[in-house]
């Protein structure tokens, strides 16, 4: 039954991922003015909302690891194994979202990149959770899950200031595809169509990953307590 | 096609090309460390 429904959610997704390709490439119209380097956008977009949403899941587990650390050891576990899947894959989705900026950034500004707010925050963002991994994989010693949390809830509260960046400050980045103003968005609902299918593809994408490395984290977890309890017992 | 045409498409299959080579990739360390994991989990299991 549980690797039916395995079967059944990686068939689903990589259904979508196929539909949210062909709606992106054959389906939505050229944009006006930036042709078609404005398709990168169907990729983009999607992938910052995705780390956006695992990095707030890493927060959850974070606060979960801290909460239940002390009266409920197997509930911490769980909430650390979170915090690390949501980090580890926000991360793979923030790098996509900072190496197609840029390219898209060079055909339509001319210019790789710029300091403006958005892009330097969203940097700061993926430089924090990077410095979380590394800090989970190279230190050692019973607080190291301790600190990782406190580090994964700082590295979180940059998430809302990427968000609002472009809303509080004059950027160069274009203006919120959601809550942006009457000027902002998608006009064109071919491309509204697209870039939603792409959303949710990236979505079913995401989570599918998310769920495999919360599962070999745990499986990395049971490990290492048998072989402390084999070390105790020797 | 113009010389823009061409590396508006480029850039976008550049794009598109290098999300998928970074998703897949992390995919398959994870599978790697996955198999691993099991492949320990085995061996310890036939040690006891």
């Amino acid at each position: 039954m549980k690797r039916l429904a395995i079967g059944l959610s990686v068939a689903v997704t990589v259904a979508l991922m196929v539909w949210g390709f062909y709606q992106a490439i054959y389906v939505a119209p050229d944009e006006q003015t930036m042709h078609e380097v404005q398709r990168i956008f169907y990729y983009h977009v999607p992938s910052a909302m995705v780390a956006f949403l695992f990095f707030a899941i890493s927060l959850c587990g974070s606060i979960g690891f801290l909460a239940f650390r002390r009266n409920r050891p197997e509930w911490a576990q769980a909430s650390d194994a979170w915090a690390l899947a949501g980090a580890e894959v926000g991360v793979v989705f923030c790098t996509v979202v900072l190496i197609t900026g840029p390219l898209w950034g060079r055909r339509a500004w001319g210019i790789w990149w710029t300091w403006d707010a958005r892009l330097t925050t969203t940097l700061v963002l993926w430089l924090i959770y990077v410095s979380y991994l590394l800090l989970r994989r190279f230190a050692a010693g019973p607080q190291m899950q301790t600190l990782a949390a406190v580090l994964g809830i700082f590295g979180a509260l940059d998430v809302p200031i990427v968000y609002m960046s472009n809303r509080w400050w004059r950027t160069q980045h274009p203006a919120p595809v959601f809550g942006g103003g009457e000027d902002s968005g998608i006009k064109d609902p071919a491309m509204m169509h697209a870039f939603g299918w792409n959303v949710l593809a990236w979505l079913a994408w995401g989570l599918l990953i998310l769920a495999l490395r919360y599962h070999v984290e745990r499986q990395n977890q049971k490990f290492a307590a048998q072989n402390a309890q084999q070390a105790l017992d020797a | 096609m113009d010389e823009r045409a061409i590396l508006d498409h480029q850039f976008t299959v550049a794009a598109y090309a290098i999300t998928w080579i970074i998703q897949l990739a992390y995919v398959a360390w994870l599978g790697f460390k996955w198999r691993a994991q099991k492949r320990n989990q085995d061996s310890r299991g036939q040690r006891l």
